[in-house]
């Protein structure tokens, strides 16, 4: 018998609330190294229904980082192995798989259905496409979203919400495809990882916990952390006008995105 | 001369290091003194027109330089630049 856990607001003023937080459908891109960390972290804070992306299958190189999964979970499609391994954790947990890579496209059709107020989204992805269509689509939609990205020993975060500056107002554009390193050859540090995805899902749960009015309180900055260093840089940008995110026009849905081929 | 904070993708232009102190009154022409002592560092941070690339932003300070005078924007000998790349990864090896 597996008790169910008891989740209680913090005592420096409830910045979790934790029936929002089993009330809130999380869609979360990608189920590795970020998404992984990021499941945990929402999950045992009181996370209930979840929608998990991934069209991967686990790999022995996987292990390292994506800590949902064991040795006898390769070859497992990735959203099966999670879901397995957190209905231990939470056996009311009601988890829907979707086994496909998405696209901007893909993503607004996911994102179609769900209910704005009662829906955050994670992108945890490694397509530099994907986190600017989710950032777009966010806002278009009026959905709180988390996005982040690690590479090696550093990350970034940022949680975007109407009417603060989002990612694109601090990129225009994801790097081209010759730009981006090659994700192989760069690798990622599996505790860098495991840090920014719990960072996401903290700022994933205080979304859900605040009331929208104040949302705007959690979102707008970008976080930048090297661990070797552990210096965090908080840049904190304007909204740079003329955004076409934040003027809720969306993603453009047709163009293909820049990501890495080696997985 | 001024500090400049090198991203780790770009450390392999400064033989590792995290920061280098560079001359220069204004951002555009710390960046011309940065290639000459990391040569191939400039093209990873501006276009083949010389603009800012889009997926990287300079901050003097706390501050956006497309918020001030983009490349013209003063630097101080006491300031610090920062070059920070928009990072992708996250899911794969
Ligand atoms: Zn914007």
């Amino acid at each position: 018998m597996i008790p169910e856990p008891r989740i209680q607001s913090p005592p420096d003023g409830g910045a979790i609330d934790a029936a929002a937080v089993a009330r809130t459908q999380f869609v979360v891109l990608g189920a590795g190294g970020l998404g992984c960390p990021a499941l945990l972290g929402l999950v045992a804070a009181g996370a209930r229904r979840v929608t998990l992306v991934d069209d991967d299958v686990v790999d022995a190189s996987n292990l390292q980082r994506q800590v949902l999964y064991e040795t006898a979970d390769v070859g497992m499609a990735k959203t099966l192995a999670a879901e397995s391994q957190l209905r231990l954790r939470a056996r009311d947990l009601r988890l829907t798989q979707v086994r496909r890579r998405l696209d901007a496209r893909g993503l607004a059709e996911l994102l179609e259905d769900v209910d704005p107020a009662a829906t955050v989204l994670l992108e945890c992805s490694d397509d530099p496409g994907l986190k600017f269509a989710a950032n777009d689509l966010g806002l278009a939609r009026g959905i709180p979203t988390v996005i982040a990205g690690v590479q090696r020993w550093r990350g970034q975060i940022i949680a975007v919400v109407r009417g603060a500056a989002c990612y694109r107002c601090l990129y225009e554009a994801p790097p081209p495809a010759e730009l981006a390193p090659a994700c192989s050859a760069v690798g990622i540090i599996g505790a860098a990882a495991g840090l920014f995805g719990h960072w996401m899902a903290l700022l994933a749960v205080r979304l859900a916990s605040a009331r929208a009015d104040v949302r705007g309180e959690l979102a707008g900055s970008l976080h930048a952390l090297d661990l070797r260093d552990m210096r965090v840089q908080t840049l904190r940008p304007r909204p740079r006008p003329g955004c076409p995110a934040c003027a809720g026009e969306g993603p453009e849905l047709d163009v293909s995105t820049a990501r890495c081929a080696a997985r | 001369m001024a500090t400049v904070r090198i991203p780790t993708p770009l450390r392999k232009y400064t033989q590792g290091q995290e920061e280098v102190t560079v001359d220069g009154g204004t951002v555009r022409e710390l960046l011309a003194n940065l290639e000459q002592s990391s040569p191939g560092i400039r093209e990873r941070i501006c276009d083949d027109a010389g603009n800012v690339r889009r997926f990287v932003n300079i901050f003097v300070g706390d501050e956006d330089i497309r918020y001030l005078d983009n490349l013209n924007t003063a630097v101080k000998p006491d300031s610090e630049i920062s070059i920070i790349p928009a990072i992708a990864g996250g899911h794969t090896a």
